[in-house]
């Protein structure tokens, strides 16, 4: 963000001035310069480069904001490293500018190294940055040590590489191999040649200036305009280079232009294409060869300041009636090169010699032209022998050309005594031209650029009850004070009735004080509201008339504003059939009661106040709303309506029975925006205007509404409006609910039944015991024994199995264990129990 | 050989280019693009060009119907972000629309829009699109007879001076606060500058959860030419108007819309503010802090989550089981990082909740937190076997959205899981064992009695 070049700034801040208040131009104030410090020096004291710290400074100097001495500290060092080092030419460029600002302290040795160092590039350097650059820094080490000698041996030759570059449109190309011609770098290159011209050790060719000339009436032909009538230049050339806005190139033409013309000024003659860039205003804007008038001339920079050193030369002049001899020849003032402005006496004076006739009046022609460059702007034709009428505009930076031939009835060119041109305004304002003698055409130069007067206002804002004064502060637009002059007020009238003037035609006293135009009494008649007053400067001095612009009528917005009082407030509840008022309350707007009403849909509301001015007058407020709103924030807002005096609205209404159509229509969207939502509603009424200094916002009361049940097809009410902060909140938390256990009996209940399952089999032992059972039938021999034995702890073995089958065992190892063990018991139980049946069969037998 | 320290030369040039662009790794936009109706707004808005520019954004400022401009190339988006300052452009310059806009939206790229009195219907379809509608009324401004700046120059009340601001510290950062005394504080609260404003409003759809009101009107504003008398009831009244609002989308991408140009501007930010009916003249508005601390908030240098190192496994256990059994105890973790604008800093907030979820949560916890940035639980997977997911949901006012989730099974128990000697079946058991037994004393007695 740097990149802000100083002309550019500056024309900001008058756009952004602008912005302020619509088309009242401020002057350049505190607040202005305290953002400038601000922007230049809140990113980094410490400059990133010396360009920055250039446009910092410059735009405090301009500005007059005292800064210096904090940026000369650190600048300074900064200026005197890029000085002794080698660094690259726009460093050096920059930190001569900067020292040009600073002063600091450089040594003339420095300086001398740094001269013979820049006209060594001069020589090699190709691109067009390079030549501008070191041609740039070479002058201002001439401006800053004139003991150092930076005279160009070889100025024409330089010269012409510039030239080189330059394209048959009056652009120029940043380098020869880039094809592409810029505007911006055309500015540089006029600068550069300023620079060569300067510099030149002898003379440069006359022709090569000419054709720059003419280079520079080209570039003027691209120039182009916006629709306030301003001008600029456009860069076509978009390029790797940071592209160049309208601002930065235009600024960057003029500087080139001034700097040649001012460059060229005293060695070749001036003529109008010259006074392009420096701005020839004539003080005189009327003189008269009859009259005597000396013909004076002051040249002074676009933006007012002084002219560098220069003069004026009168060429030729030509009689009108002799065309081809001239009567002056070279007629040169030459005043000391010192002094500021210098003057070109005017030659020898015609007598008019009265011969009567009949003049023929042709080639009538008004134009305007653009003062500065001469182009014609707008161009008409007259027939002045007929009645018709021209219309043309114009701004102050423009001139009027209006030229018309008379001739002799010998065909000769005829000079009337009185020529004259009225300007007249509706006012009665007027001036006379008198038609002057240039050039075989009469050509008056009507305003010319002269330093412009801004009027503002600190406040457009009056307050009837604070009885403020209406001030006017008339400024150059930098700020500084503007000669003596008194403000009048030409007609004040309402935004609404642009015909019907309130104020005419008063002075505003000067304050010497405060520097301010004081409208002490303000009118009585002027009630609240918006206006616009219409002010004009009417300078004192004659002298300052021909040095400032005015601007003509200053159309300014003012509104006037005061308390409104609040009257007759009164909300009823009124039957809708009959118009017989159901409730009525009355209510103080001005304190805090609250009203509680109810209504069904069958009745209306009507809700009526009064607003007065601090006159007496009926007062119409821009905002006046009435808002019912439920409790769900479904709400609808109502225009309050102006009938009668009062302010009234009927709300509420019949649905089945009504007499006009268009109230049901009206009234059944009434329901159906209030959603058929029965119940409470706030009532509140919004109360607000720009020239109300009393604007409020209050809640009336509420009504209870009673409205039918919704039908089926009525729409739902909107969903209301998520508020942000509970949106996201975080959400209840959730616990599973676990499956519960099948519930069991308690572990003693089981051991008693475990216990009581048990006792059978107690009592199968018991039973067995009484019974008084044996084992003499056991095998009493070996191998029966033995087979005996081993078939009991088989059965007990497979009971072990089942009970292992229980506690661990899987069904695979079981049934084989079990499979192995059936076997084996098959074999000793068959061995077993046919023992014993032989054995009984041998006792049954026995 | 010189190929060879060409390409070594080129891989190095370019990785600082490659690591500037975005990542996730660093949220915060760098490249940023901005369209501008004139090159004078460079300079009327350049405090606020300056304050992103110091924070080490790459501007790059083009007028938006420069035919040249382009957001993307070769499919690669060339910024991170878009500033529209360009209220009245019908149509862009380049191959840029409004679809294209979006597009950039979309792909998780921030936008900043300001519109202005005449906003041409390109800026106001961006704007819908994103969910906010402006007055359609082209010579509507907001005004507000109450909630005024007071100002010598302006007489129309559209110079709003309002300070109804969200209450939310990530989106407009916290005010630092230094002082413990309460007095101070009160004081400070005081003092805070109302935000200029001057444009016009817009209201939001109140479907969409996405769009926020930063800053709204106060209750007597409304939306309405200002020159011209009041026929029908305004659009736009109250409270419901919102003047800045900013968006969030479901991707994080973050939009900025404002109804005033000037909001930003040079002029806004140094002017001395009085709100009609206060007593207090403020030296500054508030509009460089607010649009510092908002425009910090749309390119994520603050409220940006990460959650990392999500962890989940058995009470007892550290590694992560392929699957849970029913009713076992586990501990879930995951660390969550909220991005300052240079490094990652453990986020502390006591709402972040994980569902244990399959077609619905069937837990929801609240995560504990160790302060470091560490979110932990424990509970008890449900009895319900299936697919679950552990999920975390966490949207919270200004901050973006964290979406995580992870699958893990759960089954039932094995028939060797559960209990194996049942108290209440002793009866049972002792009734077969007795029989068993009496079973063997019954053979032998059988057998051998004589």
């Amino acid at each position: 963000m740097a990149k802000i070049s100083v002309p550019h700034f500056l024309l900001l801040l008058l756009s952004f001035s602008i912005c302020i208040a619509a088309k009242i131009y401020q002057p350049i104030s505190d607040s202005h310069r305290s953002l400038a410090s601000d922007l230049f020096t809140s990113t980094d004291p410490s400059y990133p480069s010396l360009e920055a710290a250039y446009e910092a400074l410059r735009v405090f100097e301009v500005l007059g904001i005292e800064k210096k001495t904090h940026v000369s500290t650190t600048s300074c060092p900064k200026v005197l490293e890029n000085l002794g080092s080698s660094s690259p030419l726009k460093d050096l460029y920059y930190a001569l500018k900067v020292n040009g600002i600073l002063k600091c302290k450089v040594d003339a040795k420095v300086l001398k190294g740094v001269a013979s160092r820049l006209k060594a590039t001069v020589k090699d350097a190709s691109t067009l940055l390079d030549i501008y650059y070191s041609i740039g820094s070479l002058v201002l080490i001439k401006n800053q040590d004139s003991n150092v000698d930076v005279l160009l041996a070889d100025a024409d030759g330089t010269f012409h590489s510039i030239k080189a570059l330059s394209q048959s449109d009056g652009r120029w190309r940043y380098s020869s191999d880039n094809p592409k011609s810029s505007t911006y770098a055309a500015g540089l290159a006029l600068e550069a040649l300023a620079g060569v011209i300067s510099l030149a050790s002898s003379e440069i060719d006359q022709s090569k200036v000419n054709t720059v000339k003419n280079d520079i009436s080209k570039l003027f032909d691209t120039i182009e305009k916006y629709d306030d009538g301003t001008f600029y230049f456009d860069e076509k050339f978009v390029d790797g280079h940071e592209h160049q806005g309208t601002l930065s190139t235009t600024s960057s033409v003029v500087r080139g232009v001034t700097a040649f013309a001012a460059a060229i000024a005293g060695k070749i003659n001036v003529c109008g294409l010259i006074s392009i860039p420096l701005i020839l205003s004539l003080p005189e804007t009327v003189y008269s060869l009859t009259k005597k008038d000396q013909l004076k001339v002051r040249v002074t920079t676009a933006l007012g300041s002084t002219a560098p050193p220069l003069t004026v030369k009168l060429v030729r002049a030509f009689s009108t009636g002799a065309k081809d001899s001239a009567i002056i020849e070279s007629k040169i003032v030459l005043l000391d090169s010192d002094s500021k402005k210098d003057y070109a006496t005017g030659g020898q004076i015609h007598v008019p010699i009265y011969v009567t006739g009949i003049i023929e009046v042709s080639n009538a022609e008004i134009a305007i032209l653009d003062s500065d460059l001469g182009s014609v702007e707008t161009r008409k034709t007259l027939d002045l022998a007929g009645n018709d009428v021209v219309s043309l505009s114009a701004n102050h930076l423009q001139k009027l050309r209006f030229s018309f031939q008379l001739t002799t009835p010998h065909g000769h060119v005829f000079k009337p005594h009185q020529a004259f041109l009225k300007l007249r305004h509706e006012t009665e304002v007027e001036h006379i031209f008198v038609v002057g003698n240039t050039n075989k055409k009469f050509e008056i130069v009507l305003v010319k650029i002269s330093i412009p007067l801004i009027l503002s206002l600190p406040e457009t804002v009056y307050s009837l009850t604070k009885k403020d004064q209406l001030k006017v502060r008339v400024t150059t637009a930098l700020g500084s004070t503007a000669p003596p002059l008194t403000v009048k007020l030409v007609r004040a009238f309402s935004t609404g009735a642009k015909d019907s003037a309130i104020i005419e035609s008063k002075e505003l006293q000067y304050d010497q004080k405060s520097g301010l135009h004081v409208l002490d009494i303000f009118p009585k008649n002027v009630d609240v509201g918006a206006y616009v007053f219409v002010f004009e400067i009417v300078l004192l001095d004659s002298d300052s008339k021909k040095d400032y612009a005015t601007g003509g009528q200053i159309h300014v917005p003012i509104y006037v504003t005061g308390i409104i009082e609040v009257s007759n407030a009164e909300i009823a509840i009124l039957d809708s059939d009959l118009g017989s008022v159901e409730t009525r309350k009355t209510l103080d707007l001005a304190g805090n009661d609250v009203v509680s009403l109810s209504a069904n849909h069958l009745q209306k509301l009507r809700f009526s106040f009064q607003l007065t001015t601090p006159h007496g007058h009926v007062f119409k407020p821009h905002q006046a709303f009435l808002k019912l709103r439920h409790e769900t924030e479904v709400e609808h807002i109502f225009v309050v309506g102006n009938t009668n005096k009062k302010f009234e609205i009927v709300l509420v209404k019949p649905t089945l029975i009504a007499f006009e159509l268009g109230v049901i229509e009206d009234f059944l969207g009434l329901v159906e925006k209030l959603f058929y939502l029965s119940g409470k509603y706030d009532i509140e009424l919004t109360v607000g205007d720009a020239v109300m200094e009393n604007s409020f916002l209050r809640l009336l009361g509420h009504v209870e509404l009673d409205f039918p049940e919704a039908p089926e097809k009525a729409s739902r009410p909107p969903p209301p409006a998520v508020d942000p902060y509970s949106r996201y909140g975080p959400k209840a938390e959730i616990a599973h609910i676990f499956r519960v256990p099948e519930k069991r009996p308690p572990q003693n209940l089981s051991l008693v039944f475990l216990g009581l399952i048990l006792l059978p089999f107690v009592g199968f032992l018991i039973g067995l015991l009484r019974l008084g059972v044996n084992l003499k039938n056991f095998p009493s021999s070996t191998v029966p024994a033995t087979f005996a034995i081993l078939f009991q702890l088989g059965i007990g073995a497979v009971l072990l199995l089942y009970v292992l089958f229980w506690l661990k065992l899987d069904l695979f190892t079981t049934l084989k264990t079990l499979g192995f063990l059936g076997a084996f018991l098959l074999f000793v139980g068959h061995s077993t129990l046919s023992h014993l049946a032989s054995t009984s069969a041998k006792l049954k037998s026995a | 050989m010189s190929k060879l320290i060409l390409c070594v030369f080129l891989t190095f040039t370019l990785i600082p280019l490659l690591c500037t662009s975005f990542s996730s790794d660093t949220p915060s936009d760098r490249r940023v693009l901005v369209l501008l109706d004139d090159f004078a707004l460079k300079s009327s808005h350049s405090l606020y060009f300056n304050s992103l520019h110091s924070r080490g954004f790459d501007l790059e400022f083009k007028l938006a119907d420069d035919p040249k401009i382009a957001l993307q190339r070769y499919g690669q988006y060339l910024y991170d972000a878009l500033i529209l300052l360009c209220p009245t452009i019908e149509r862009f310059g380049g191959s840029i629309d409004a679809a294209a806009i979006l597009d950039f939206v979309d792909s998780g790229h921030d936008l900043i829009v300001a519109a202005d009195s005449n906003a041409s219907d390109l800026i106001r379809e961006i704007a819908t699109e994103s969910g906010v509608d402006f007055d359609e009324d082209p010579a509507a401004l907001v005004v507000d007879h109450s909630g005024y700046a007071v100002s010598a120059s302006e007489g129309d009340h559209t110079l709003i001076a309002s300070d109804d601001l969200i209450k939310s510290d990530v989106i407009l950062g916290s005010k630092k606060i230094e002082a413990s005394a309460l007095l101070i504080y009160i004081l400070i609260a005081l003092c805070a500058a109302p935000v200029l404003f001057q444009g016009i409003g817009h209201s939001l759809n109140p479907s969409n959860s996405l769009v926020l009101k930063v800053l709204s009107a106060s209750p007597s504003a409304y939306s309405a030419n200002p020159k011209s008398k009041l026929a029908s009831p305004p659009s736009l009244t109250g409270s419901t108007i919102s003047l800045v609002s900013v968006i969030q989308a479901r991707n994080n991408a973050r939009i900025l819309i404002s109804g005033s140009l000037s909001l930003f501007s040079n002029r806004f930010f140094r002017s001395s503010v009085q709100k009609a009916g206060s007593p207090i003249k403020h030296d500054k508005s508030g509009n460089e802090q607010f649009l510092t601390e908002v425009s910090k908030w749309v390119f994520h240098e603050r409220g940006h989550l990460k959650a990392v190192n999500v962890q989940h496994h058995k009470i007892g256990e550290a590694d992560e089981p392929a699957m849970y059994r029913i009713n076992d105890d586990l501990e879930y973790s995951v660390e969550i990082y909220e991005w300052s604008g240079t490094a990652w800093e453990p986020y502390v907030a006591d709402d972040v909740q994980v569902q244990f979820y399959m077609m619905s949560p069937y837990v929801l916890k609240t995560l504990s937190t160790d302060g470091k940035g560490r979110y932990f639980t424990s509970f008890k997977v449900p009895d319900v076997y299936g697919v679950f997911q552990f999920k975390v949901e966490y949207h919270k006012l200004g901050y973006s959205t964290l979406s995580l989730s992870k699958q893990i099974p759960v089954r039932p128990f094995r028939h060797n899981e559960y209990e194996r000697f049942i108290p209440a079946a002793y009866p049972y058991y002792g009734a077969a064992f007795s029989m068993m037994a009496g079973f063997f004393i019954f053979t032998a007695v059988h057998l051998y009695n004589k």
